[in-house]
């Protein structure tokens, strides 16, 4: 089996775009190149796109040739779009790495990315009612998911004490790691108290726990570790395990609100697949869609104990200089979340981390993880990286 | 219904299932709910009780299901208010509760006929609410019918 490594990576500047979601994918594709000079478009295969709405909000569907032809790509081994919400772009990176190392393709570009401002954001917040279980959940308007993640933090409050100081705590944190992404979509520290004093959004959540609407697209390139020597010096990121587990899809469901069990299950089979633990990973990029949902991510990927989300997050153990740093590049309350987009960003961030190029470096990262949750938090989709 | 969209550009998702029983299996669970029941089947075969209805046991596989009534009335454990981005086509406050309706089953639903969050508290008694909904003007081979449709959230039970 060969290895799959991650030889390049970019993104289009992400927020509130004045641009197509084929314009999307043309800068993001470009940054990607741009990243790495040795990688030309005919050194490209494949092309893996990750996209959630095309269909509903930029009427596109049958999307990979048409994004390879904008970049100048002409496919031999695999040319097709990849869809799970928000874990699209995880999920395409997860096949690529398995068509690489089975050796069915050599170089794949994966590019993922939404236009969500289409122009008005209530189409998102309308069409998102067929992303749970269209006819009994999305009939009770639960589409994008504020009000389940309000009633899971409650639950997770009443159970374990956590607090929204904790919370609070966790979107100051991000806010001031996105500082040093030029192309996230919030630039702009913020403190506890503009945290707590925030409106409502689904009460206790409020503004800055919740991320934001968000137009953008970010690419990079998968090759084997024979061919990846050709293309970089730099010491090579490597998949080394990844995992995707779900357990239900309807909300009426769902088993435990406070532990996600297919959480802990892809946890456990990626740890093993890589062959690390926990305590292992030095840097991650988990699905911060809530701050809530980081803090019980901190407890089922086996940072900290069941229960201590919240005071991991207080304590600073989440941090540059704590016990693994979460959401280095700002996560998705800074970046933003074009949904195909968001795993992709992932990657590239983590990929910087373990080359130590990153814009803030977690010093002498070994290994990495990205975690995504798609759905009515259904589907949990990881992949570690280690580094030569 | 048509008037809520009005100065929107025309991109309409139907928020609503298709009922009837020219356009789904599972078309008596619409049908009981006009009767004011909430339903759902369980399997002939094996015994487990699914919801959503379905047409396939996902337990054993079978086809043999049979109707049942789920309890109509349950108690709020938590709830939240939507403040952004409430779907068009949903009525302002949007307020969802966890409703225990018995010891094995739960449901979030919308909760109707309340003006404000501070109208509803933890512990209080809900009941099913049915309401119409806007009919689908379906395309049988070629006829155009109208399927008249309804759908359901929970009200406080005073």
């Amino acid at each position: 089996m060969k290895d799959a490594c991650v030889v390049a990576g970019g993104q289009s500047k992400w927020g509130y775009r004045d641009a197509t979601l084929i314009e999307l994918f043309q800068e993001a594709g470009k940054a990607c190149f741009e990243d790495n000079p040795h990688i030309k478009p005919a050194d490209i295969d494949g092309i893996l796109v990750a996209s959630a709405c095309s269909e509903r909000l930029s009427r596109q569907t049958h999307l990979a040739p048409m994004v390879a032809e904008y970049l100048g790509i002409k496919t031999s081994s695999v040319c097709a779009r990849v869809e799970l919400l928000c874990g699209s772009g995880s999920s395409a990176i997860i096949l690529a790495a398995g068509m690489i190392k089975s050796g069915l393709s050599n170089t794949i570009m994966v590019i993922g990315g939404e236009k969500l401002f289409t122009p008005q954001r209530w189409e998102t917040f309308y069409s998102q009612l067929g992303s749970v279980d269209h006819d009994w959940d999305g009939a009770q308007g639960l589409g994008l998911p504020p009000s389940l993640l309000s009633i899971v933090f409650q639950r997770h409050a009443a159970l374990y004490g956590t607090t929204e100081e904790q919370l609070a705590a966790i979107s100051v944190k991000n806010r001031r790691n996105g500082l040093n992404n030029p192309k996230g979509q919030f630039r702009k520290e913020i403190t506890l108290q503009d945290a707590m004093t925030a409106k409502p959004v689904a009460a206790p959540l409020k503004l800055y726990d919740c991320c934001p609407i968000t137009d953008g697209a970010a690419a990079v390139i998968l090759t084997s570790g024979e061919a990846a020597k050709d293309f970089t010096d730099k010491p090579l990121v490597k998949i080394i395990g990844t995992a995707q587990a779900t357990e239900s899809n309807s909300i009426s469901n769902r088993g435990n609100w406070t532990t996600w069990n297919a959480l802990k299950t892809a946890a456990s089979r990626a740890y093993s697949k890589a062959g690390i633990t926990a305590d292992d990973v030095d840097v991650a990029q988990t699905h911060d869609c809530f701050t809530i949902s980081e803090v019980i991510e901190y407890e089922d990927l086996g940072f900290c104990e069941k229960g201590e989300g919240g005071i991991f997050a207080e304590k600073g153990l989440s941090d540059f200089g704590g016990k693994v740093a979460v959401n280095t590049d700002g996560g998705l309350l800074s970046c933003g979340h074009p949904f195909g987009g968001t795993g992709i960003r992932q990657a590239i961030e983590i990929a910087k981390q373990l080359k130590g190029d990153a814009n803030h470096q977690v010093e002498g990262a070994k290994y990495g993880l990205t975690h995504n949750f798609s759905g009515a938090i259904v589907a949990h989709t990881i992949l570690i990286y280690g580094r030569d | 219904m048509e008037n809520q969209f009005n100065n929107l550009y025309s991109v309409i998702l139907d928020t609503y299932p298709m009922e009837g029983k020219q356009l789904t299996k599972i078309w008596k669970f619409f049908e009981y709910l006009k009767e004011g029941r909430l339903t759902t089947t369980k399997c002939i075969k094996c015994g487990k009780v699914s919801y959503p209805p379905r047409i396939l046991c996902p337990e054993c596989l079978s086809e043999e299901l049979e109707w049942i009534d789920l309890p109509t009335k349950g108690t709020v454990e938590y709830f939240t208010e939507l403040k952004a981005g409430v779907p068009v086509g949903f009525e302002k406050p949007l307020i969802h509760a966890y409703i225990k309706l018995s010891d094995s089953f739960d449901i979030l639903s919308k909760i109707v006929g309340i003006k404000s969050i501070d109208d509803i508290h933890r512990g209080d008694k809900v009941k099913l609410k049915v309401f119409d909904v806007p009919p689908i003007p379906a395309e049988i081979g070629r006829d155009k019918i109208s399927i008249d449709r309804v759908y359901f959230a929970f009200e406080l039970d005073n």
